[in-house]
C-alpha cells in the first residue's frame, strides 16, 4: 500500500529510544527519518515532497508533542508515543486529529499495524494533495473571464445562458469554454466539473 | 512519698544509705557519706531542671517542715559561689552533667566541716530526695546504694538490690547505640571531674529492658572507691529519635511519590529502547541476508538502555531506602547528577526548564548521599512548585555548586517564581509550615535538620530580580571526621 518514497518521520529527545524505534521500523521495511526535537523538524522545508506521518513522543523540553501537532495543522497523520499519558492529553491529541496515542514501552505488533495505517492515510493525502494543486495550477492558467465561464457552465448552464448571464455573445462563450477545456486538460464537461469540486472543497476547507 | 525508712543490711559491714528521714527530724547515718547540707545538694541541681527543684522544694517542706523555705530558696538562688565552683566553660544545661557534677562536688566538699545551712544530712538522704534514680557502685562491682526512684524504675525492693552485682542490672555495662546522636559528640568524650555519660540497656525484673542515659561519677569516700550513677530514663528520646528516621524516610517517599510520573517516563524510555531493539534484532536475524553489523548494533543499545534503566531503579531504591545516616566522604557533584536524573522529566512534563551548573574541582564533602539527596530533591520539587503559576519564560529553576569561599562547598537552588513572602522567610523552616494545599509542611524543616547533622547551613532568600534561592552549605571533609566515620564502622 505504501508508496515506495513514504516516510515515516520519529520525534523523540532521547537517543537511546529514537535509534531504537528507527531500527525497528526500518527492518519492518520502511524508510525512516529521525528528528531529536521539534524545532529540528519544523525548520525542513521539503517534507510536503513525499507522503510522511509522524510518530511523535509527547513529553519533550521545549516544544512538546501536543505544540508540534497545532504548529503542524493536520499536514501529516501523528501517532504519540507517551511513557505515562494522563486522560488530558491523549484527549487533546485525539481531538486534534492525532491516528493514535500509544503508551510506551510499545510492541511491534500495535506499533506496525497502526504506522500501516498511517501510512495509508499518509499516501491518500500526499495523492489528493498532488491532484489539488495539479487542478490548482491548471486554473491559475486561466483568465478571469474563463474563470467566470467554468464557474457557470459546471452549474450546467447552456452556452446561450451563460452569454446572456455575462453579457457576451454566444460565440465568444463558445471560445471561452474552448479554452477553459483546453486549459483544465479535460474533454467532458463531467470531468471539468469534477476537477471543479475538487477546487471548490479545498476553498470553502 | 520520697521518704521511706532505710535499713542498712548488715551493720558490720561498711554501706550507704542506711538513713531513714522521719518528719522533722533528720538521723545521721551511721556510716557512709558524711554530713552534708540538704539544700546545698539541691543547689548542685539548681540550674538543671525547674521539676526538680519543686519537688526537692516540696520533699524538703515534708522532711524538715520546721525549716523556712526561704532557706532553701536562698541555696538554690544561682550564682552562688559553690555553683560557680561548678561551672565549667561550654557546658550544657543539661540535667546530667550537673547531675554528675554534683556528685563531684559532693566528693570534694564532703570533706569540709562548713556548710550552708545548720541542718546536716547525710548524702543518702539527699540521694532518697532526688527524683532521679541513683545508685552507688563499689570497687567489686556491687551495688552499695540505691534509692528509691532506682528501686522503682527496677522493679525491684532496694533490699534485694543492695549488694547485688550490678552487671545483673545492666548487662554488658556497655553502650546500647553506640551512634547515640548527642552523646558520642558531646557527653561521651567529655568528661568533667571523671564522670562519663553513657547510654545503657537496663534490665527489669520481668526481664524487659529500656535504654537510659547513665551519669556516672568516680569519687572516694573513706578512701574506698565509688561510682555513683543517675539514671534516666531515654526511651522516650530514642523513639523520638526513629520517629524522626520514619519521618525523614516518609518525607522522602512521599517526594518519590510526586515524581512517579516521571519516574515512569524515565524507566518506559530505556524499557522502549530495549522493547524495539529486541524486536528489530529478531527481524535482522530472521531475514535471509543477516546484518551483522546492524543487529550488533541494537543488541549494544539494549545493553545500553538495561544499564540506565538499572541506573534510575537504583536511584528510586536509594532514595527509598530506609536506615541509618551513612557518612561517607562524598563527591557532591554526582550527588546533583542522581537528583538531576530523577527530576529531569518532572521539569519535562511541568514545562519547566532545569538547569545543574556544577563547578569544577569541588572540595569532598562528608555526608550522607541519600539524605543530601532528599535536600536537593526537595529543595527541586518545592522550586518547580514556585514557578507554577509563572509565564513560560519565568519557568526556570538553576541548581549550581560551587567551591564555597572559605571551604566547603554552597549548592543554590534558584527559580524565577513567586518569591517569598516577607512574613514567610522566618516560618519557612518550621514544621508543618507550609503554603501548598497539599504540603506536609515537613520538607524544608526536615532538609535543614539534615543539613545542620552535616554541619552545613540552610537558608532562603529573595532574589534581586524575580523569585527566590535556597542555599544549602556544606563544609569540606575532614580528617577529624574521618576517624569518627571509622569508629562509627
Amino acid at each position: 500500500m505504501s508508496q515506495a518514497n513514504a516516510r515515516v518521520l520519529i520525534l523523540d529527545d532521547d537517543a537511546l529510544v529514537l535509534s531504537g524505534l528507527a531500527r525497528l521500523i526500518r527492518a519492518a521495511g520502511h524508510s525512516v527519518e529521525c528528528f531529536d526535537s521539534a524545532e529540528g523538524l519544523l525548520d525542513r522545508t521539503d517534507l510536503a515532497d513525499f507522503p510522511t506521518c509522524l510518530l511523535l513522543d509527547l513529553q519533550m523540553p521545549g516544544m512538546n508533542g501536543l505544540d508540534l501537532q497545532r504548529r503542524l495543522q493536520r499536514r501529516m497523520p501523528i501517532i504519540f508515543l507517551t511513557g505515562h499519558g494522563d486522560i488530558c492529553s491523549s484527549v487533546d491529541a485525539m481531538k486534534a486529529g492525532a491516528i493514535d496515542f500509544l503508551p510506551k514501552p510499545v510492541c511491534e505488533v500495535s506499533l506496525l499495524a497502526v504506522l500501516d495505517r498511517a501510512l495509508k492515510i499518509a499516501v491518500e493525502e500526499f495523492n489528493k494533495r498532488r491532484e489539488r494543486e495539479e487542478i490548482e495550477e491548471r486554473v491559475g492558467h486561466l483568465t478571469p473571464r474563463e474563470r467566470e465561464v467554468m464557474a457557470l457552465v459546471v452549474t450546467g448552464r447552456l452556452n446561450k445562458q451563460v452569454a446572456s448571464d455575462l453579457g457576451a455573445s454566444e460565440k465568444t462563450i463558445k471560445i471561452h469554454r474552448a479554452r477553459v477545456f483546453e486549459k483544465m486538460k479535460t474533454r467532458s464537461i463531467t470531468e471539468l466539473v469534477r476537477l471543479f469540486d475538487k477546487v471548490q472543497v479545498r476553498d470553502a476547507e | 512519698m520520697i521518704h521511706e525508712s532505710m535499713h542498712s543490711r548488715d551493720s558490720g559491714k561498711q554501706s550507704l544509705g542506711t538513713t531513714g528521714c522521719s518528719q522533722a527530724q533528720c538521723r545521721r547515718s551511721s556510716v557512709g557519706f558524711s554530713e552534708w547540707s540538704l539544700a546545698s545538694c539541691l543547689k548542685a541541681v539548681v540550674n538543671s531542671d525547674s521539676e526538680i527543684i519543686a519537688r526537692g522544694r516540696s520533699g524538703y517542706k515534708a522532711a524538715f517542715p520546721a525549716f523556712s523555705i526561704s532557706c532553701l530558696d536562698a541555696a538554690i538562688r544561682p550564682d552562688d559561689s559553690a555553683d560557680a565552683n561548678m561551672q565549667s566553660p561550654g557546658r550544657s544545661h543539661a540535667a546530667f552533667p550537673r547531675l554528675a557534677a554534683f556528685f563531684s562536688w559532693i566528693s570534694t566538699r564532703h570533706r569540709r566541716a562548713d556548710s550552708l545551712f545548720d541542718v546536716k544530712t547525710s548524702l543518702a538522704e539527699a540521694l532518697e530526695l532526688l527524683p532521679v534514680a541513683i545508685f552507688a557502685v563499689d570497687h567489686n562491682d556491687r551495688i552499695a546504694f540505691a534509692n528509691s526512684c532506682l528501686a522503682e524504675i527496677l522493679d525491684y525492693t532496694r533490699e534485694e538490690l543492695i549488694g547485688a552485682r550490678v552487671d545483673s542490672f545492666f548487662p554488658s555495662d556497655c553502650d546500647v547505640d553506640s551512634s547515640f546522636p548527642g552523646l558520642n559528640e558531646d557527653h561521651c568524650r567529655h568528661t568533667f571531674d571523671a564522670s562519663t555519660t553513657r547510654l545503657l540497656a537496663v534490665q527489669r525484673r520481668n526481664g524487659g529492658s529500656f535504654a537510659a542515659q547513665a551519669n556516672t561519677v568516680e569519687c572516694h569516700m573513706h578512701n574506698r572507691p565509688f561510682r555513683i550513677t543517675a539514671l534516666h530514663d531515654r526511651t522516650g528520646y530514642c523513639e523520638v529519635e526513629r520517629s524522626g528516621k520514619e519521618l525523614a524516610h516518609l518525607v522522602r517517599v512521599s517526594s518519590l511519590g510526586e515524581l512517579t510520573g516521571s519516574l515512569a517516563h524515565e524507566l518506559n524510555q530505556p524499557l522502549t529502547a530495549i522493547l524495539s531493539n529486541a524486536q528489530a534484532a529478531k527481524r535482522f536475524a530472521q531475514s535471509d541476508t543477516i546484518d551483522r553489523m546492524e543487529l550488533n548494533e541494537a543488541l549494544n543499545d539494549i545493553v545500553l538502555a538495561n544499564v540506565r534503566a538499572s541506573e534510575v531503579i537504583q536511584k528510586i531504591r536509594t532514595l527509598a531506602r530506609k536506615g541509618d545516616i551513612d557518612l561517607l566522604p562524598l563527591d557532591i557533584g554526582s550527588v546533583v547528577d542522581d537528583i538531576a536524573l530523577l527530576v529531569h522529566n518532572d521539569g519535562v512534563i511541568r514545562d519547566v526548564r532545569i538547569a545543574f551548573d556544577v563547578g569544577a574541582d569541588l572540595p569532598k564533602v562528608y555526608g550522607d548521599r541519600v539524605q543530601l539527596g532528599q535536600v536537593l530533591l526537595n529543595l527541586i520539587l518545592n522550586a518547580f512548585d514556585a514557578t507554577k503559576d509563572c509565564s513560560p519564560t519565568d519557568r526556570t529553576v538553576e541548581t549550581t555548586v560551587r567551591v564555597q569561599p572559605g571551604g566547603g562547598v554552597r549548592i543554590t537552588v534558584r527559580d524565577r517564581g513567586h518569591g517569598l513572602a516577607p512574613d514567610q522567610i522566618d516560618k519557612l523552616f518550621m514544621p508543618f509550615f507550609t503554603t501548598k494545599p497539599q504540603g506536609l509542611g515537613l520538607g524544608l524543616s526536615i532538609s535543614r535538620m539534615i543539613v545542620n547533622a552535616h554541619g552545613g547551613r540552610l537558608w532562603g532568600e529573595n532574589n534581586e530580580g524575580k523569585g527566590a534561592s535556597f542555599h544549602v552549605t556544606l563544609p569540606q571533609r575532614q580528617p577529624r571526621e574521618e576517624d569518627a566515620a571509622r569508629r562509627a564502622s
